[in-house]
């Protein structure tokens, strides 16, 4: 499974596990957009840091960097660079 | 690649009627195709701007100034970000000229202020690799906090104290905004000063926590096109008349209740509990869940009228109050009763805290960060926005009256880490223990707490114990 699959895979089933049946996709916005709370926002954190060695301390938070599929992709493409 | 996934699954029907579910007291106009074609053309702009301008003539006294920018920002979309700089300097030097005694006095130690924080963020941009710069909310906090104490023990016989302590209240009310330009300081694509500062006390209203957030944020919800502008502000007209009808409904709420139920409004009860001739058990219970509805209300309907004003200027925030008596847990409840509140002391200590200590440990990762925010975070917020019992009582004894505020601080974050930690389920089945069960357990959690919330720090905290126990029909 490559790295956008796993990361719409995680975010769809954290939409599901909280009710959120609508229909998303990679650009969607989900923490911006409210359809993900903070506390959403700190379980990706620990995904990307667990899967892909992500280090937010460095890299600074914003909810920007995780409000889509697109946007962690871009992080994460950025962070194996 | 933009894949479209659906997330319907069998695994978590809904249990809520789809006619329950749908039905909707204000329609959903801005979903109606001829209502967001309409809202594009200038005469539905027009439109849209008169109906709010009236809607915000029973909100504000500011609404004559307020809608003037509205409608400068609506028909000029392409200059919004400075037009917003512009009505925020607006509202801030030229609106509420006569509210002070003193104008020139108090607009000549705002502008002061505003300058500091310019300073601030020029040093958060220039030495963004030096520790300062990479802890700015940090040091801003730590220097501020350091004023207060110098405010404090400053003789107060000399000519220079009333400056040094007004100098003190108009930086607390600045502090959160200029936080939050810092966080910004660091970002590749950060706006520059004149557009910060329209996010520092912006003119669509704020209290001392900045409704919503800072310049990046806005910049990110900003409308792109006309469609998501027309979108955005019919949404806005929707939330204000939600911020009307939750105003009519709790103005007659509380004349139904204190009036002809006679339940006492929570401070008389308190006050009967201090002085040992307490209401009735049940009496007490009535006036404590009166009051936390009523500050569910009064939080509606100024957050409502707030992120109206706020999206009818093209930018697309949440709502800061979000149906909060459907939470299901303690965690939720908090994301949901006061949004912007919850997201300031989560950028400001939640997020410094999670992404650099125990990172080995996630549920002590949380739960300290969750202390660090809902803890220490929500005390210290307060205990520098209420300056005035610092220069009343002295800084030693305002603390040590804080103590109660200590214990609702300790306790709601208690309450959430542990809501924080529980594995997700999802809900049980049936409406009744799904819902019902869950929603009554959070509305009864944070009715107690609101026993320990409401202080103006003239009570010690048996007093508060002692509210608790005529709950329960203990008297002591």
């Amino acid at each position: 499974m490559d790295h956008r699959e796993e990361i719409r895979k995680y975010l769809q089933e954290m939409l599901l596990q909280k009710g959120d049946k609508q229909l998303f996709s990679d650009d969607t916005s989900l923490l911006l957009s409210g359809r993900l709370a903070s506390v959403d926002a700190v379980d990706i954190v620990v995904f990307l840091e667990e899967k892909f060695a992500v280090d937010f301390s460095e890299l600074g938070f914003d909810p920007a960097l995780i409000d889509s599929v697109d946007a962690i992709d871009s992080l994460v493409q950025t962070v194996k660079k | 690649m933009s894949t479209q996934i659906a997330t319907t699954s069998d695994a978590f029907p809904s249990r809520i009627p789809s006619w329950l579910a749908n039905f909707r007291i204000i329609p959903r106009i801005e979903t109606y195709p001829f209502v967001t074609s309409l809202a594009q053309k200038f005469a539905g702009k027009l439109l849209i701007l008169a109906l709010f301008a009236l809607g915000l003539r029973f909100g504000t006294p500011d609404w004559i100034p307020l809608s003037f920018c509205l409608a400068m920002i609506t028909f000029v979309p392409v200059r919004r970000r400075i037009l917003v700089t512009v009505a925020t300097l607006i509202f801030t030097f030229v609106v509420p000229w006569h509210n002070y005694l003193y104008p020139v006095y108090t607009f000549s130690l705002t502008i002061f202020v505003i300058m500091l924080g310019a300073v601030c963020f020029w040093l958060s941009v220039e030495l963004r690799n030096s520790v300062a710069g990479r802890h700015p909310v940090f040091f801003l906090l730590t220097g501020y906090s350091l004023f207060i104490v110098f405010a404090a023990y400053f003789p107060n016989n000399t000519p220079a104290y009333v400056t040094v302590w007004a100098l003190a209240y108009t930086f607390g009310t600045y502090v959160w905004f200029i936080a939050y330009s810092l966080l910004d300081g660091r970002a590749a694509d950060r706006d520059n000063f004149s557009l910060q500062l329209g996010a520092y006390r912006p003119f669509w209203g704020s209290t001392h926590t900045p409704i919503v957030k800072g310049a990046s944020y806005l910049r990110r919800i900003e409308a792109r096109d006309g469609e998501q502008l027309a979108v955005i502000q019919l949404k806005g007209l929707k939330l204000l008349a939600w911020s009307l009808l939750i105003s009519v409904f709790s103005k007659y709420f509380e004349q139904f209740v204190h009036g002809s139920l006679a339940i006492p409004t929570f401070p008389v009860a308190f006050v009967h509990s201090v002085q040992h001739r307490p209401d009735a058990w049940y009496m007490c219970w009535a006036s404590l869940i009166t009051a936390f509805l009523e500050e569910v209300f009064y939080i509606a309907v100024w957050g409502h009228r707030i992120v109206a004003c706020c999206r009818m200027a093209g930018f697309n925030a949440l709502r800061n109050t979000y149906r909060p008596l459907s939470a299901r847990t303690i965690a939720e409840f908090w994301n949901r009763f006061y949004f912007y509140f919850k997201e300031l002391l989560a950028d400001m200590f939640f997020y410094p805290v999670f992404l650099n200590y125990f990172k080995k440990n996630k549920k002590l990762r949380i739960a300290i960060a969750t202390f660090a925010a809902a803890g220490f975070g929500n005390a210290f917020y307060h205990f520098i926005r209420d300056l005035h019992f610092i220069s009343e009582l002295g800084l030693w004894r305002a603390f040590t009256a804080f103590h109660v505020y200590l214990f609702y601080c300790t306790v709601l974050a208690g309450g959430i880490v542990i809501s924080q930690l529980r594995k997700r389920r999802p809900p049980p089945a049936g409406f009744f223990r799904g819902h019902v069960v869950p929603v009554f357990c959070v509305v009864l959690f944070y009715c107690l707490l609101h026993v320990f919330d409401y202080t103006d720090r003239t009570y010690p905290i048996r007093e508060h114990f002692r509210f608790v126990a005529h709950l329960v029909n203990l008297g002591y």
